[in-house]
This record gives C-alpha cells, structure tokens and sequence, in this order.
C-alpha cells in the first residue's frame, strides 16, 4: 500500500492545485471581452479588451484614427481607434481591440487582427458569417 | 537485456522520414493558399501536424510510463523517454511556426492568450520531465520517477486543445474537427490530411531510431557502472615511483 500511496498523494495534490488555478484564472483566461459583456460594465480606465467581428460598412477612416462597430451574435460596440490597424483589417474581419470603455464607445490604440477558423480558396467562399454565433 | 536484436544502423528510417517530409511539402507547395492570408496559409500544414504530433507523443509517454509502472521493464521506459523527446520537439516547432503565422496575421510574435499559455507551459514542463532524467545515473529509479511525471504531465494534452473552446482566445478553434463538420475548402482538407498522416509516418520512423539509440545509452550505462577494470582504463599505467636504476 506504502508503494502506491508515493504515488497518489503527489497526484491528488497536484490534481487539486490545477483544479484550483482552473477555477481561479478561468476569468483571466479569457483574452477577450465581447460587446455584450462590455456594455455591462462601467465606464473605467481599465486597460480591457474587445473582440468581434467588424460590421460591414462601419469602417470610417480619418487622419489618425478609425472609427467602426464591432459586433457580435447580440449587439455592437463602437471602437475609436487610434494608430495604423494591420494589414489584414478590413470590414468582416475578426479584431481583438485594446484600450478603455467610455460608457458610449471604446476607445482603442492596439488592434490585433483575429482570423477565426474559415479556409478559402477563393474570397467569393468566405461566408463572412461570426462564427462565434452558432454556438449559442 | 542489452543485447542489439536490431540493426541499429539500419537505413530505411531515415528514407521513411525523406519521403514524409517530401510529401507534406509537395502537398503543401501545391494547394491553393488561403483567400485571405495568402500564401502564409501554407504555415498551417506544418504547424498542425506539428500540434497533432505534440499530443501523440505526449500521450504515447503517457501509454508507456503506465506500462513501465506496471511491468517495470525498462524498454516501456526507453518508449516514453523517446516519444517525449520527439514531442518536445514538435512542440517547440508547433510554438516556432505559430509565432511566424501570427506577427503576421495577428500583428504579435506573441500574446498571453490561453492557448499560447497553456502550449508554452506545456513545453517547459515537458523539458523538466527531460530534465528530470537527467538527476541519477540509477537506470531503475530514473525509469520509475519519469514515468510518474510522464503519466501526470498527459493532464495538459487535453487543456491545451479544448482552450481555445473553453475560454475566448485569439487563437481560433480547430477547422476540420468540429460538430457542423469542416469549415475549410476541400482541397486544403487533403492537404492537411495528408500532411497529418505524413508526419504520424515521420513519427513512428523518428521512434524506431530514438529508442535504438536509447538502448545504446542505457547499455553504455551499465557497462560503465559495472566495470570492474582500473580506474582510468588500460590506457594509463600508474606511475613508478620506485626509484630504480
């Protein structure tokens, strides 16, 4: 019995440790937040951020900054975001934002470009559907 | 026990792995590219299998560690140690190839998203199971301390693979296995399935080599801790100090 109990002992604490840092981090895992769950928080200057699909033909472009929605299955946010976006930004596309929630808009200097797990061939195929919608 | 029953030096493993990698990049080099990404999309049918062999290893190490605890013969031993070496590897591959994918795509070498984090844990604690047979020359104890550790690490297989359903990351979830079926065009499919079968091909041939040398290894060990000859060898004669003529 001595030989398995060396055994189960490190395992069970090992096992109740992760299950611990699980349950604690599962918050911080998250790497983004989506519209809906912005909009139920208050205005702050938390650094937070904000993923979701970039709705076609919100895409404002001024001199330093561009302005468009961000939405997701529910409902859209409006992103100011200031600086240069990437490449691969354009209308339907996946972005995460970072930056603050004002309440009213989110206000962003870091975007990332989010590809999710569509693969064509031809841009015709692209469905250009959030995927994250069929879940729920 | 240390006897050779194969030719360690045998060929054909290494034609095996030629002709695997061959056929993933033909495969890979020929498919059409991703409509959006461009040719970048091509990353994807090595770094998938990459993540595919990650895991296999993993579990395999896993497989064997259980068998090594329950016949305590040191060949399950020698399995484990290999798969996990080679896992190690394709890990750190997997990691390499994403970050290139992802300063592009993305715009960041790297960001703390779960599934970034739980990959690059999981490839430092599978270096400390490396690590961990390195602290006895003891063929037993070593055996029976990594294959504790080379049973629990397994734990992260599933976690890094459902992160990215589990929690929002910027890491997308997987294209082909999920329950509407794939969400990619049919030829990159193919592609990417016969890359993943090119590289479990690649694995079984990197195996056969690795637990050969792992034979060779513990062979040496035990010829060296069960010398029973001078110190230093034939080679060096101790000096004369008699003083003579």
């Amino acid at each position: 019995m001595r030989k398995y109990a060396r055994f189960i002992v490190p395992a069970g604490v090992i096992v109740i440790a992760l299950g611990f840092l699980m349950v604690n981090l599962s918050s911080t895992l998250v790497y983004f937040n989506t519209p809906a769950e912005l909009q139920a928080r208050d205005a702050s200057d938390a650094r937070l951020r904000l993923g979701g699909r970039v709705v076609p033909g919100s895409v404002v472009e001024a001199d330093t900054t561009v302005v468009f929605q961000v939405e997701d299955c529910d409902t859209s946010v409006q992103v100011i975001h200031t600086g240069v976006p990437p490449q691969l930004f354009q209308e339907g596309i996946g972005v995460v934002v970072e930056g603050a929630w004002t309440g009213e808009a989110f206000e962003s200097d870091t975007m990332l470009v989010k590809h999710d797990e569509e693969y064509r061939v031809d841009d015709e195929d692209y469905d250009k559907v959030d995927h994250t919608c069929s879940e729920s | 026990m240390t006897t050779l029953e194969r030719n360690p030096s045998s060929v054909w493993p290494w034609i095996v792995m030629a002709v695997a990698g061959l056929v993933t990049f033909v495969a890979a080099m020929s498919v059409s590219p991703d409509a959006v990404q461009g040719q970048l999309s091509r990353i994807m049918y090595v770094h998938v299998p990459s993540a595919w062999l990650a895991y296999l290893s993993f579990g395999v190490t896993m497989f064997a560690s259980a068998m090594y605890l329950w016949k305590r013969d040191l060949a399950w031993d020698r399995r484990a140690h290999s798969s996990a070496e080679i896992g190690v590897f394709f890990t750190g591959l997997a990691i390499s190839l994403g970050m290139i994918w992802g300063k592009s795509t993305w715009g960041v070498w790297w960001t703390w998203d779960a599934r970034l984090t739980l990959t690059a844990i999981m490839f430092f604690v599978y270096l400390g199971y490396l690590a961990l047979r390195r602290t006895t020359d003891d063929l037993d104890a070593r055996a029976k301390r990594a294959a504790v550790m080379g049973v629990l690490a397994v734990i992260q297989v599933p976690l890094v693979h459902f992160s990215v359903i589990w929690w929002q990351t910027l890491h997308q979830p997987p294209s082909i296995i999920k329950p509407e079926g794939p969400d990619m065009d049919p030829s990159m499919v193919v592609t990417l399935l016969i890359s993943v079968l090119s590289f479990t091909v690649m694995y079984a041939a990197m195996m056969y080599k690795r637990i050969d040398l792992a034979r060779i290894e513990d062979a040496v060990l035990i010829a060296e801790q069960t010398n029973t000859g001078p110190a230093a060898g034939e080679a060096v004669v101790a000096p004369d100090l008699s003083g003579g003529s």
